[in-house]
């Protein structure tokens, strides 16, 4: 019994973990029809920005995050005006493309910059965990978890309680009427996915702390990305924390209670079964394009 | 309507783009690199690395052991009298991607000679198209025990040992304590992987016949980065002894890591991969948490071995630091190739040139090697140990840099 909680305990926390990463993945895709595969690199990025902070000026990298966020920010914004934005419009397969090239961009400044070594910011917490009894949950994941939570707090409240949010919804929904209601939607689109970039900042940070990493990290963590806003249905940020969570939860259980042999299959078995039941995931909405061939 | 803003944007963009274009080739190491002082029509020698992707790091690294090779023949008259030039593709560590390296290089570089990539993984595919050839491929990282199942005429694995033997000295050792000292129970961890399965299961083999039980053995994929659920598992066993096979850093690194986490140290601890790239290790788990972890390992910065002392000077002088293993393990393949070449006398005939090695010994800063006829090395990998912060080889004894063993491992710092 002891052994089932924890896992489920450990589950829950690194599920909170991806929910952070995966909220900048659906926003915008949500909004703007654009499979960001350079999540992934950016992620990295802002990973070793963190490192960097870290290593040269001893900034903690949870604190980092101050820094970084605003710094993925601009990267969001100067990727969108120097490439997404001339994609606008297009298939969501073209945007499939076009970031899977950045990604490999990215990769390629990386290498340069850093070196392929790997690379890994070890504060006094990054391998210690608050115990409680018999259980244990390691301070990372838990720190990673409450900095999820605001995160998503304030996506959430950006999108439902500020013009710019409403804005955003307008362009999500229908882009000609929100142009006629006086929205700029290319300024919409370049602010939504420098806020979706921006939440690497975050999610590097933890990363950086939690495993080692290099350039080419990036693949692992974009397809898991994927898959968990996938489950919770594309462009929904309730459904991303729930696919994160599913996910997190799923492969903890398989590694200890099945074999870890199954444990990265498992959820996306996990994922062909909602998809089955929900083809716009858990939480996703059907659009109108999904029915009509 | 784009802005001005937007097209200087989109330049920057471009520029950058080509930086990473020029990137890619392996920080400025990638395509075709230079001849040297010696005369006449170079010899090409052909490599596909994984500059980029998953193994980014150790493919950079043999890079860098083919390109000081490369070099210092090069000061020395080159091979056969003749500058030696090195074609580096980077296949992104990808299986499909080295096989139209290899095919490339074959064909359109029209390459003299070959060398190896790095990992099993991507030596499985390329010493094929090699072998389809009727090409040499001396590989400098590439243990799996299938990779010498197919019976290949032109294929030498340039190390002391295959994988499932990498651990023989640990075995021995652990099987060999006095009772009180002994492990009784050992978990194994091994990778969904072509090294790093074989690794942990030589070792299981081994310490079951010695009368260890095993209560924990399961394979975990490759592409797993956390390792909390199956510390998690082991940690409930209460296992003496924990024994993990991977490839690379990552794996070791996070396991380690979930250890810390959940409180719990072995008696022995044995790594296939991850101690062996020193600070890289060091410094992602804490330099304290290191002492006692054993790994195998086929090179040594201070080994006495023959050309190790040029081969050093010569690293440590165009990197500023000490070699990483796989960089010498490039230079001992790359050393293994000349070996052969200069024992014919001529690279007209690649059997002849596998028929060499076959019957010849041939010296490196690896020590000693020799294959039998499979391209398997029948040499044994040296045991190392961290010690007080550093790498120390603490068996056999007449290679050894440290007369004591850590046993049993200190508990973890944090």
């Amino acid at each position: 019994m002891t052994q089932l909680v924890q896992a489920i305990v450990l589950g829950l926390l690194i599920g909170g973990v991806y929910a952070l990463m995966a909220s900048g993945l659906t926003l915008i895709f949500g909004v703007m029809d654009v499979i960001n595969v350079a999540q992934g690199a950016l992620l990295i990025f802002a990973a070793f920005l963190t490192w960097w902070f870290w290593k040269e000026a001893g900034i903690d990298p949870l604190l980092g995050v101050l820094i970084t966020t605003p710094i993925m920010f601009v990267v969001g914004w100067l990727l969108y005006r120097g490439a997404i934005q001339w994609i606008s419009g297009r298939p969501a397969s073209t945007s499939v493309l076009l970031t899977f090239a950045l990604a490999l961009v990215i990769e390629g400044v990386m290498g340069i910059v850093w070196s392929t070594t790997s690379h890994a910011t070890t504060p006094g917490y990054f391998a210690s965990s608050y115990r409680l009894g018999d259980f244990y949950f390691p301070k990372a994941q838990v720190y990673g978890c409450f900095i999820a939570l605001g995160v998503l707090v304030a996506l959430y409240a950006l999108l439902r309680y500020t013009w710019l949010g409403r804005a955003i919804r307008a362009v999500s929904e229908n882009v000609s009427s929100a142009r006629l209601v006086g929205v700029n939607p290319r300024k919409v689109s370049a602010l939504t996915f420098s806020i979706g970039v921006a939440t690497t900042g975050a999610g590097g940070a933890i990363v950086s702390v939690l495993y080692p990493f290099i350039p080419g990290s990036h693949y692992v963590w974009i397809s898991r990305l994927l898959g968990i806003i996938v489950l919770g249905g594309m462009g929904s940020l309730p459904g991303a924390v729930v696919g994160a969570l599913a996910m997190g939860v799923s492969e903890t259980l398989t590694t200890v209670y099945i074999s870890p042999r199954w444990a990265t299959m498992v959820p996306y078995v996990v994922i062909i079964v909602v998809l089955l039941a929900r083809p716009q995931g858990i939480m996703g909405v059907k659009l109108r394009e999904d029915v009509v061939v | 309507m784009v802005s001005r803003v937007g097209r200087m944007v989109a330049l920057l963009v471009a520029a950058l783009l080509a930086v990473a274009a020029a990137g890619c080739g392996g920080g400025g190491g990638g395509g075709t690199s230079g001849t040297g002082t010696a005369g006449g029509k170079p010899i090409k020698i052909g490599a596909s690395l994984p500059l980029t992707g998953d193994f980014s790091e150790p493919g950079v690294a043999a890079q860098q052991g083919y390109e000081i090779w490369r070099e210092l023949v090069n000061k020395k008259g080159g091979l056969l009298g003749r500058p030696v030039q090195i074609v580096v593709k980077d296949d992104g560590s990808d299986q499909n991607t080295v096989v139209t390296d290899y095919n490339a290089l074959i064909q359109q570089n029209k390459v003299d000679l070959l060398l190896g990539t790095f990992s099993s993984l991507l030596n499985l595919p390329a010493s094929a198209v090699a072998e389809r050839n009727r090409m040499l491929y001396v590989e400098p990282a590439g243990g799996s025990p299938e990779m010498f199942s197919r019976g290949f005429k032109h294929l030498f694995f340039a190390q002391q040992a295959t994988a499932p033997h990498q651990a023989d000295l640990f075995v021995q050792w652990a099987s060999g304590l006095p009772a009180d000292q002994k492990p009784k129970t050992a978990a194994y961890v091994p990778a969904d992987d072509p090294f790093g399965g074989p690794v942990a299961e030589g070792i299981q083999k081994g310490l079951e016949a010695a009368g260890v039980q095993t209560v924990y053995s399961e394979v975990y994929p490759p592409e797993t980065k956390n390792f909390d659920a199956i510390a998690s598992a082991i940690a409930a066993k209460k296992p003496d002894l924990i024994a993990q096979g991977s490839a690379g850093l990552e794996d070791g690194v996070n396991l380690d890591r979930s250890l810390i986490k959940v409180g719990y140290s072995p008696k022995q601890f044995f790594q296939a991969s991850s101690p062996s790239f020193a600070d890289q290790f060091s410094n992602a788990i804490g330099l304290q948490n290191t002492e006692g972890i054993f790994y195998a390992v086929s090179y040594h910065v201070d080994a006495p071995t023959p050309g190790n002392k040029e081969f050093l000077d010569a690293y440590r002088a165009k990197y500023k630091t000490d070699p990483p293993e796989d960089a010498a393990d490039a230079y001992a393949a790359a050393e293994v190739l000349e070996a052969a070449v200069k024992g014919v006398g001529s690279i007209d005939d690649q059997d002849a040139l596998a028929d060499w090695l076959h019957g010849n010994q041939v010296d490196t800063i690896l020590g000693t090697l020799s294959w039998d006829e499979t391209g398997a090395p029948q040499q044994a990998f040296l045991l190392a140990q961290w010690q007080k912060g550093n790498e120390e080889i603490v068996l056999p004894k007449e290679s050894s840099t440290s007369d004591t063993i850590v046993n049993p491992k200190p508990a973890w710092s944090k």
